[in-house]
């Protein structure tokens, strides 16, 4: 599946020289055995920006376009730079010579690009400290290059990083012409994710506010994500003859947001299932697949208790690349006031990919393996769609047990509530107490036994919906504000 | 024939003589609750909850726990009471775990409301049926009556709530049904099944000289089929087959209050047993009507566990304690009005020494009609009760 908007190959280029610049960071810092809590913390720095010019491919024969007329090409320059004690020492010390020929191997002279202004740097580390890596590059684009949506996917990108690694705050900059794209990406909430014979990462959970209706309500500001079990993987036969070997796994990791575990009794709507992939060194995958887009068709809606169909999403919307969006479709049914209040949560499975192969220890051929287990992703993924479907299947249902917990409980509550208000509306409509009757109806503000039996059953759902229960584990205020996306 | 029958009956005759002089006078019985009083408890409990409502607050029912020891006391002359202000447990309405009782607690008191304002009445089970989907179980609805009772501080026939009886009668007796039926057990081939109205009952006549309370249906037509109230006339009988109901129990104490005539139980020699006996003479959890529902002056007759060693039953007829027997006859024996009965105590004792138990029919291996033609007249004559 090609992206249908721009130079595809381009911007999956650009894509790629960021996740290999991510892949060499995290590496690195796996071989420096970085596990302390500060060691985390930095800053990335990306910056794209383009040019105009026209020149020839290869100096020979100019680019013509549909009309044979000669074309002009753009190249849109990178620069990443990374910076903070999540990348200290990369280039010292015993690292430092070979570390030379790593990035020469990486990134090509014929790749590399002009460094971005110095104003921009010196704000990144001006916040985070000297510079430890800052790689360049260009990429020729055609000129029809000059689109509204290529940014759009490196952010969707770099959103995706940043969820995994929430204590490096990532800077993005886009400038393409008239327009300049700023966005900083942080996680405000983190959680801490250790999974067997993985290491560490720090999640961002930061979770948006569970709807209007929650008013000035406390509500938990962060997810609580939920590891499920891992799942083996065999390498089909041609990724085995490209040089994949070696044992390979993924490990769903669930997340549910907004949290709403301090209201046990507020109904929930799942409205859609969001899946990430990431490979064995946290990078996301930015290649897309059909198999999970498809996941909807495969995955049993009624056994996961979704109140709903599972559909993807049309091909000509704008998705970002690598994950797959699968909204749920409500279910058509009778209206009615019969409910409690509700609050829509959506699901976010990332599946973290884990390769073992003892005789893969040089950097370089580690990220090449990760390269090509993404080029393979999707034959792996078919080869082993049974295994992954019914895994998948298996943490959605554990993860939406409290969503159908709540169902249940609601049916319930709204049940019991008509007996308990026809019951109340029979004795004061019978009573000859002309006291009693009154003091039922100043009570509640109403006229008459029919404003009596509505303000009964809305205040029975208002105030056993919102009922509050405090949990620990629940984070009751945001760690910090970033600043929102700004376009200039 | 008549001097024999006084001396078959001069311990019971002296026995009516004691107790009619030990009657304390200035134990007054609880203020009758009229039908407004009761209707306006009930309002009280649903602008209770209209007004926790409108602060927007989630409405609870506060129910006194009626299985819990600590709350209740003991009068001798009364019975075991509830105590004011005891432990509770509350009825939540915003969790979905108690959100149904909630519910069959409020229809059940529009159905009871229904009822005092329309001077009617209805079994527990024509409430079960008013909706069995929202009640699901009979014992649902029955638990619920008398948690209602407990909450509201009444009696709970004024909830005009009927329960089945399950208890029979016979004997010297004759009264008038609340609907003017005329009811006489001596006339009648059967036993009489006990009112399921028993406040209504009226012009109670007899001359029996004592009641006996039969713990089991098969010991009572056991004593049918003897003859046993012709023989031993007269007397009545009665039984509640066992854990006895709220009507059997008002029963006994009508004719305690009306003929003021002896009462013994003849239960089985063991907890069970002694435990029903103890609930017609003391009360049990619904003990905030004690004084409708107990007679303190029940005296136990038989089958005592000494009687065992003195009658000396066959070996075979006695059954070892249970683990379940030893605990009951450990909690019986930490009840507060154990204390003021010792001989009971002391019979408890031996047969927690002895470790063995017997049922009333383990008579039967004495003389097929040892019970009736000796073991009870001998008991009556000669005072054999404690």
């Amino acid at each position: 599946m090609g992206w249908p908007f721009g130079d595809d190959r381009a911007a999956m280029r650009i894509l790629n020289e960021i996740q290999r610049v991510m892949r060499l960071i995290m590496l690195l810092r796996r071989q420096r055995g970085c596990k302390g809590l500060k060691s985390g913390e930095g800053g990335l720095m990306v910056v794209l920006w383009n040019s105009k010019e026209s020149y020839r491919v290869d100096h020979c024969r100019p680019l013509l376009d549909v009309s044979g007329a000669p074309m002009g090409t753009d190249l849109v320059f990178g620069s990443i730079a990374a910076a903070g004690p999540w990348c200290e020492g990369f280039a010292t010390g015993n690292l430092k010579p070979g570390f030379t020929d790593l990035i020469q191997k990486l990134f090509p002279s014929e790749d590399q690009g002009p460094e971005p202004d110095q104003e921009e740097l010196c704000g990144f580390t001006h916040m985070h400290g000297p510079i430890h890596l800052l790689i360049s590059f260009q990429v020729k684009v055609a000129k029809q290059f000059d689109r509204q949506e290529w940014p759009f996917h490196i952010e969707a990108f770099l959103h995706k990083l940043s969820l995994t690694n929430a204590r490096v705050k990532i800077h993005f900059s886009c400038k393409s012409y008239q327009k300049r794209l700023q966005r900083i990406f942080s996680g405000k909430i983190q959680c801490k994710l250790t999974l067997k014979d993985q290491w560490s990462t720090f999640l961002d959970v930061t979770s948006s506010k569970p709807g209007v209706s929650v008013g000035e309500r406390p509500w938990c500001h962060g997810g609580h994500p939920v590891p499920g079990e891992r799942v083996s993987l065999s390498i089909p036969p041609a990724a085995m003859e490209r040089g994949l070997y070696g044992e390979l796994s993924l490990q769903p990791v669930a997340l549910l947001a907004p949290c709403v575990l301090q209201y046990p009794n507020l109904a929930t709507r799942l409205t859609h299932i969001q899946v990430e992939v990431y490979g064995p060194s946290n990078v996301p995958v930015a290649s897309p697949t059909d198999f999970l887009q498809q996941l909807s068709v495969h995955l049993n809606c009624e056994e996961l208790g979704i109140d709903g169909i599972l559909r993807w999403n049309d091909p000509t919307d704008l998705q970002p690349r690598g994950g797959a969006t699968l909204p749920v479709e409500a279910e058509t049914g009778p209206e009615g006031g019969r409910s409690l209040a509700s609050v829509e949560q959506s699901l976010t499975l990332l599946l973290f990919l884990h390769h073992m192969d003892p005789f893969t220890s040089e950097l370089y051929d580690v990220i090449a393996t990760e390269e090509l287990l993404e080029h393979h992703l999707e034959a792996i993924l078919t080869n082993n769609r049974q295994a992954v479907t019914a895994a998948l299947q298996r943490e959605i249902k554990s993860i939406l047990n409290a969503h159908r917990r709540r169902s249940k409980a609601s049916e319930r509550i709204c049940s019991a509530f008509e007996v308990i208000s026809s019951s109340a509306l029979s004795i004061v409509s019978s009573s000859s107490n002309l006291d009693f009757r009154a003091a039922c109806l100043s009570n509640m503000r109403v006229r008459d036994t029919h404003g009596l039996s509505q303000a009964l059953r809305e205040a029975q759902v208002r105030v056993t919906s919102w009922k509050f229960v405090p949990k620990a584990r629940c984070y009751p205020v945001p760690q910090e504000d970033t600043p929102t996306r700004t376009e200039m | 024939m008549e001097t024999g029958q006084q001396e078959q009956f001069a311990e019971i005759d002296k026995l009516r003589d004691e107790l009619l002089t030990n009657i304390k006078c200035d134990v007054e019985p609880p203020k009758q609750l009229d039908s407004r009083e009761v209707l306006t408890r009930i309002e009280n409990v649903i602008l209770g909850m209209v007004a926790t409502l409108s602060k927007d607050e989630a409405p609870v029912l506060v129910l006194p726990s009626r299985s819990d020891w600590a709350n209740v006391s003991f009068d001798s002359a009364v019975g075991l009471q509830m105590i004011a202000g005891s432990s509770v447990t509350t009825v939540r309405s915003d969790c979905p775990l108690s959100v149904k009782k909630f519910a069959q607690i409020f229809k059940i008191l529009s159905i009871i409301y229904k009822l005092v304002q329309s001077n009617s009445y209805a079994t527990k089970r024509d409430i079960y049926y008013n909706d069995t989907q929202l009640f699901g179980y009979q014992r649902a609805v029955d638990c619920i009556v008398d948690d209602i009772s407990c909450m509201l501080q009444v009696p709970r026939r004024t909830l005009h709530v009927l329960a089945t009886s399950k208890g029979f009668l016979c004997g010297d007796l004759s009264y008038l049904e609340g609907d003017g039926s005329r009811v006489n057990c001596l006339s009648s081939s059967a036993a009489v099944p006990v009112s399921s109205n028993v406040a209504g009952i009226k012009n109670i006549v007899s001359s029996a000289k004592f009641v006996l309370i039969v713990e089991k249906d098969a010991t009572f037509q056991r004593l049918i089929d003897d003859d046993f109230c012709s023989k031993l006339c007269p007397c009545i009988m009665i039984t509640g087959k066992g854990f006895p109901d709220v009507n059997s129990r008002l029963m006994v104490r009508k004719l305690w209050d009306t003929l003021q005539i002896p009462i013994f139980a003849l239960v089985d020699a063991d907890p069970h047993g002694i435990e029903i006996m103890c609930i017609y003479k003391y009360g049990s959890a619904m003990s905030f009507e004690a004084h409708s529902l107990t007679v303190p002056s029940v005296r136990w007759m038989g089958l005592l566990p000494s009687d065992l060693q003195r009658l000396r039953v066959p070996q075979d007829m006695l059954i070892p304690l249970t683990q379940r027997d030893e605990s009951k006859l450990h909690s019986l024996l930490r009840r507060p009005y154990l204390a003021s009965q010792p001989s009971w105590q002391k019979e408890m004792d031996l047969m927690r020494q002895n470790k063995v138990k017997a049922e009333i029919q383990s008579l039967s291996a004495i003389g097929p009609d040892f019970l009736s033609k000796v073991y009870l007249p001998n008991k009556l004559r000669y005072g054999g009760w404690i």
